[in-house]
C-alpha cells in the first residue's frame, strides 16, 4: 500500500514540475527585463480586453520611418484599478508608455506605466514584470 | 474548404461575447468557475480511475462506485463544459490559433471516447468483476488511459495561457 501512495504522489509531483518552469516565466518568456523603452507616439487603438489589454502605437523613429508597436497591458479589472477607464483611450490620441521589450518581437512590449495628453500617468502592467517601482 | 475564421470574428464581434471580453468582473468569475468545476470534475474522476487500476478501495464493488460517484461527476462535467465554451466564444479567433488549445481539444475528444468505449464494454459485463479487487485488463487500461488524459487535458488547458 506504502508503494502505491508513493506511486501516486511521484506521477502527481512529476505533473506538477511540469506547471511552475512555465506559470511563473511568462513575462521572461517573452519580454526582456534589460531593455527598458520608453514609446513617445500616437494611440492607433487600445483593446480593453480579458485576459490582458493590448495598446497599438505608431511611434516615429529618428529615420523617420514609423513603427507599429504592440503592447500588452494588464486586463480591465486592474485597469479600473489603477484608474483608467474605456473611455480615456481615443483612437488618434498621443501618449507616452513606458514599456519592456519583446525578445522575438522587437515590435511588441510588455507595458509598465502610461503616461495621457493631460499629463495623468497610470500603472498599466500585468503581474510578472520586473520590480521597477512603476506599480508605485 | 472556406476558412472558418470569419465565422470566429463575426461570434467574436457579437455585443454579448464583446461585453464579456471587456468586463471587470465577468471574465475572471467564468474563468474561475470554470476552473473550480474542473477540480470537482477531475477529482471524482481520478477516484474511479483509481479503483480501476487497482490502486485505491479495491475492496468496494466497482459498480456501486461508479454509481455513487456519476453524478457528482456530472454535477462538475456539466458547468466545466458550459463555462468552457462561454470563454471558446469570448475570444475564438485566439483560441483558434493556440496550439495548447487545439491539443486540449484533441485530448478531451479521445477521453470521451474512451470513457464512452469502457461504459459501452462494461455495462453488459460489470456483474462479472464487479466484487474483484483486480478489474479487467481491458477496465485496468481505462482507467489508466483516464488517469493520463485527464491530468494532459489540465496541464494542456493552463498551457493556453501562454500560447
Amino acid at each position: 500500500m506504502k508503494t502505491k501512495i508513493f506511486l501516486v504522489l511521484l506521477a502527481a509531483g512529476a505533473l506538477c514540475a511540469v506547471q511552475p518552469a512555465q506559470a511563473h516565466h511568462a513575462f521572461a518568456a517573452e519580454y526582456d527585463a534589460t531593455k527598458p523603452v520608453t514609446l513617445t507616439g500616437i494611440v492607433t487603438k487600445m483593446e480593453w480586453a480579458n485576459p490582458h489589454g493590448w495598446i497599438y502605437m505608431d511611434v516615429k523613429q529618428p529615420d523617420g520611418t514609423v513603427k507599429h508597436w504592440t503592447i500588452e497591458t494588464a486586463g480591465p479589472s486592474q485597469l479600473s484599478r489603477h484608474g483608467l477607464k474605456k473611455a480615456d483611450f481615443v483612437d488618434g490620441m498621443s501618449a507616452v508608455v513606458k514599456a519592456y521589450q519583446g525578445i522575438k518581437d522587437p515590435a511588441l512590449a510588455n507595458g509598465r506605466t502610461l503616461v495621457l495628453k493631460d499629463g495623468r500617468s497610470f500603472y498599466i502592467g500585468s503581474v510578472g514584470g520586473p520590480n521597477d517601482g512603476a506599480d508605485l | 474548404m472556406p476558412s472558418i475564421v470569419p465565422t470566429l470574428e463575426w461570434l467574436e464581434g457579437l455585443a454579448w461575447t464583446t461585453a464579456i471580453r471587456e468586463s471587470g468582473w465577468g471574465y475572471p468569475l467564468i474563468e474561475t468557475s470554470h476552473v473550480a468545476s474542473i477540480v470537482a470534475f477531475a477529482g471524482l474522476v481520478i477516484m474511479m480511475d483509481l479503483r480501476l487500476v487497482g490502486l485505491a478501495f479495491t475492496h468496494a464493488p466497482l459498480a456501486q462506485i461508479q454509481r455513487r460517484l456519476f453524478p457528482w461527476q456530472m454535477a462538475g462535467l456539466v458547468p466545466s463544459t458550459a463555462t468552457g465554451l462561454l470563454l471558446c466564444c469570448i475570444d475564438p479567433v485566439r483560441y483558434y490559433g493556440n496550439v495548447s488549445f487545439r491539443v486540449k481539444l484533441v485530448l478531451l475528444a479521445l477521453a470521451g471516447l474512451n470513457a464512452l468505449a469502457f461504459h459501452l464494454k462494461t455495462r453488459r459485463r460489470a456483474g462479472q468483476w464487479d466484487e474483484d479487487p483486480q478489474a479487467t485488463a481491458t477496465a485496468r487500461l481505462a482507467g489508466a488511459a483516464s488517469l493520463l488524459l485527464w491530468s494532459a487535458i489540465i496541464v494542456s488547458g493552463r498551457l493556453i495561457a501562454y500560447g
